[in-house]
């Protein structure tokens, strides 16, 4: 079971890259949108004054000649040069024209689609027209009375848009490299921040793996103040569940010393009464049995109740070698008579994600079958494969009957199919062993004896 | 043999004494941690029976203190808490075998006798030397395969003699090891105990495998080869 084991749709990371970015987006392509608008109306206002501008200037030097008008001396050098891009007409109110720039003598005005009549006196109007030489104009056309000739003339300048158009151009091609390349340093910039204010999270989420294999026994370290209130809470749920199980099994050990203690006074008193003639040695049996059987119920019940209750979080990596060592140490010790020869090949990589208990009791209680019913030799192996752990024993003693295996293995199911004598020592472990998820099998060594083998 | 009994629970304490005291160990018994090893330091022990689950100094504790004092002889856990973490720190602690309450008399005596034997360094439950053999399960002496009566105070004797070949034994130390403290003790009764094993073990007086040194005590003697 992890801490972590319900992950949502989206990480935060991605939810906060997800947002950051599409705002970027929409941040970056409005400026884009409103800069590039506000330049262009800038433009086509400035190109605005500059023909209002011109056509002061035709009005300014403007004189009548005739049906016509005379225009000397244009300080304008482009009215004067054919095609140059700027062009000046003046148009009377039957919508002949008067007079036209020299510069504008190439260009062909019959189906532009420009009307005179658009023009209003006093005030001056703006269109675009395109014409087959010159491309697409601006045009601007005031409207003015003339006294001396009592009659209505239109003043119209044009001018080629193409230095405008290259100009937004560029200014447009310009604004968009700088954006992608503001895009870019703001997405590099969001990238490293994100990394920046996540780290305290992810420091979390490692060292919270980090108790989960049981490299560390809290959180350590400064974590930000909007975490400490989360790392503090860890940190004392860790050591109060800790303390729990702690408790819990030295309550339930108190409990099997208040209980089996006095089961050893009654069955010493029992003892004694073999030399009376209170009761028949019949009587005498039935109540040691039955003194037997309670003990052995207790014990059953009591390691049992001592397993459940361990979670499995929050537990560190046990070294099988060390266990092993410790419990072969401790039965060479009771079993020094038997001189029993021991081989021990325990890989060092060999590790219990579990209760050190736990593992004791499997190593204890399979180990003691072994020492008790081998003969010369005992052999225990173990390795670990992928998070699996292997362990092996074999004892050269009699063996188990192929018929005995599946009833020996399954007698642990009830406490009261034990009988008293019977070691309850190989159900404990199997017991153990099945929480676990783990599989335990008997079969027989090359010694004739028998070989038990655990895969956790 | 002298034997201490370190047990919080009385009646249990005091069946066990009784039923040790039966079978002809010498056994002073303390009810918790302190006095056990006010007991352990003060006086000299053959073996001791340590309860795991003791009032103020816990049975570990009081083991590892009393291995600490260099302090050898063997000691049998009696634990109610029957798992493994505690019986191998038991063990660990310097304790040599354990038994889960409830137990059998007979087992607690059966292992008794073995950590004994093996203190001294032998192998089998009968001490052999020679044509001398002591069956220390069934209190028996042969002696040439002849079968030879004992008194309970002669076998005492020649147990604690033979478990300590080629050590001078002082007289001292055999009363402090056979009797009880509140016991008269007198040495005479001991110098007729000798007197009579010397005759059991060795009819022609050739073998001499018990010496006297002067002023000193007894000494098993090796020399009537240990087999």
């Amino acid at each position: 079971m992890s801490l972590l084991n319900t992950t949502s749709h989206y990480s935060l990371q991605t939810r906060l890259v997800l947002s950051f970015g599409l705002l970027l987006i929409l941040f970056l392509g409005l400026a884009g949108f409103v800069l590039d608008r506000v330049y262009k109306n800038s433009v086509e206002v400035a190109v605005e004054e500059r023909l209002q501008l011109q056509i002061y200037a035709l009005l300014g030097v403007a004189e009548p000649d005739g049906a016509g008008f005379f225009l000397p001396d244009l300080e304008e050098a482009r009215f004067s040069q054919i095609d140059s891009g700027l062009y000046g007409f003046i148009v009377n109110s039957q919508g002949l024209e008067v007079w036209r720039s020299p510069s504008a003598l190439n260009l062909n005005l019959a189906d532009n689609g420009y009307s005179v009549g658009e023009i209003i006196r006093g005030k001056t109007t703006y269109g675009t027209l395109v014409t087959l030489e010159q491309g697409p104009l601006s045009w601007a056309g005031y409207g003015t009375y003339w006294e001396n000739q009592a009659q209505n003339y239109s003043f119209v300048v044009m001018e080629s848009t193409a230095p405008t158009t290259s100009q937004i151009r560029q200014f447009q091609s310009n604004l968009y490299i700088w954006l992608g390349v503001l895009a870019v340093i703001l997405s590099i910039a969001q990238y490293l921040l994100l990394r920046w204010g996540m780290q305290p999270l992810k420091k979390l989420a490692t060292d919270v793996s980090a108790i989960e294999s049981g490299e560390k026994d809290n959180l350590q370290g400064n974590y930000p103040i909007e975490l400490l209130p989360v790392t503090q809470n860890l940190n004392v749920l860790i050591k109060s569940e800790r303390e729990r199980q702690g408790r819990f099994r030295t309550t339930l050990g108190d409990l099997a010393h208040s209980l089996k203690t006095p089961l050893a006074v009654l069955s010493t008193a029992l003892q004694e009464l073999r030399h009376t003639q209170k009761f028949t040695e019949l009587q005498r049996q039935d109540m040691e049995e039955q003194l037997n059987r309670m003990d052995q119920i207790i014990s059953w019940q009591l390691k049992r109740s001592v397993k459940n209750s361990q979670t499995k979080v929050l537990t560190k990596p046990i070294a099988v070698a060390v266990v092993v060592t410790r419990i072969l140490g401790a039965l060479q010790k009771v079993y020094c008579e038997k001189n029993i020869k021991v081989r021990s090949e325990v890989a060092s990589n060999a590790v219990f994600y579990g209760e050190e208990t736990d593992l004791m009791e499997v190593c204890g209680n399979l180990l003691d079958n072994a020492f008790k019913y081998g003969a010369t030799q005992v052999q225990v192996l173990a390795s670990q494969k992928n998070q699996i752990l292997m362990l092996e024993f074999n004892d050269d003693g009699p063996g188990i009957a192929e018929s005995d295996r599946t009833f020996v293995l399954h007698r642990g199911a009830r406490a009261d199919t034990l009988k008293s004598g019977q070691g309850i020592g190989l159900a404990v472990a199997v017991e153990i062993i099945n929480s676990y998820g783990g599989e335990i099998s008997i079969a027989q060594n090359h010694w004739g004896g028998a070989r038990i083998r655990v895969r956790i | 043999m002298r034997l201490l009994i370190v047990e919080d629970e009385d009646l249990l304490r005091a069946r066990l004494v009784k039923a040790i005291t039966d079978s002809g160990y010498v056994v002073d018994s303390a009810s918790d941690g302190k006095d056990g090893f006010y007991n352990a330091t003060e006086f000299d022990y053959d073996v001791a029976i340590i309860d795991l689950g003791l009032p103020g100094l816990d049975g570990i504790s009081l083991i590892k203190a009393i291995r600490a004092k260099g302090l050898t002889f063997p000691i049998l856990i009696l634990t109610a808490r029957d798992n493994w973490t505690d019986k191998v720190a038991g063990l660990d602690a310097g304790a040599d075998d354990y038994v889960v309450k409830p137990f059998q008399i007979e087992e607690i005596k059966a292992r008794l006798n073995a950590l004994l034997r093996r203190a001294a360094g032998f192998a089998k439950p009968t001490l052999d030397f020679a044509h001398l053999s002591l069956d220390t399960t069934a209190h028996k002496l042969t002696v040439d395969s002849v079968e030879t009566e004992l008194t309970a105070y002669e076998y005492k004797v020649l147990e604690y003699l033979m478990l300590h070949p080629g050590k001078v034994v002082s007289k001292s130390e055999l009363t402090e090891h056979l009797y009880d403290q509140d016991h008269d003790r007198d040495s005479n009764v001991l110098e007729v105990f000798i007197r009579r094993l010397r005759q059991k073990l060795d009819p022609s007086a050739s073998l001499k495998p018990i010496d006297t040194i002067r002023g000193q005590g007894y000494r098993f003697n090796v020399s009537v080869k240990h087999h």
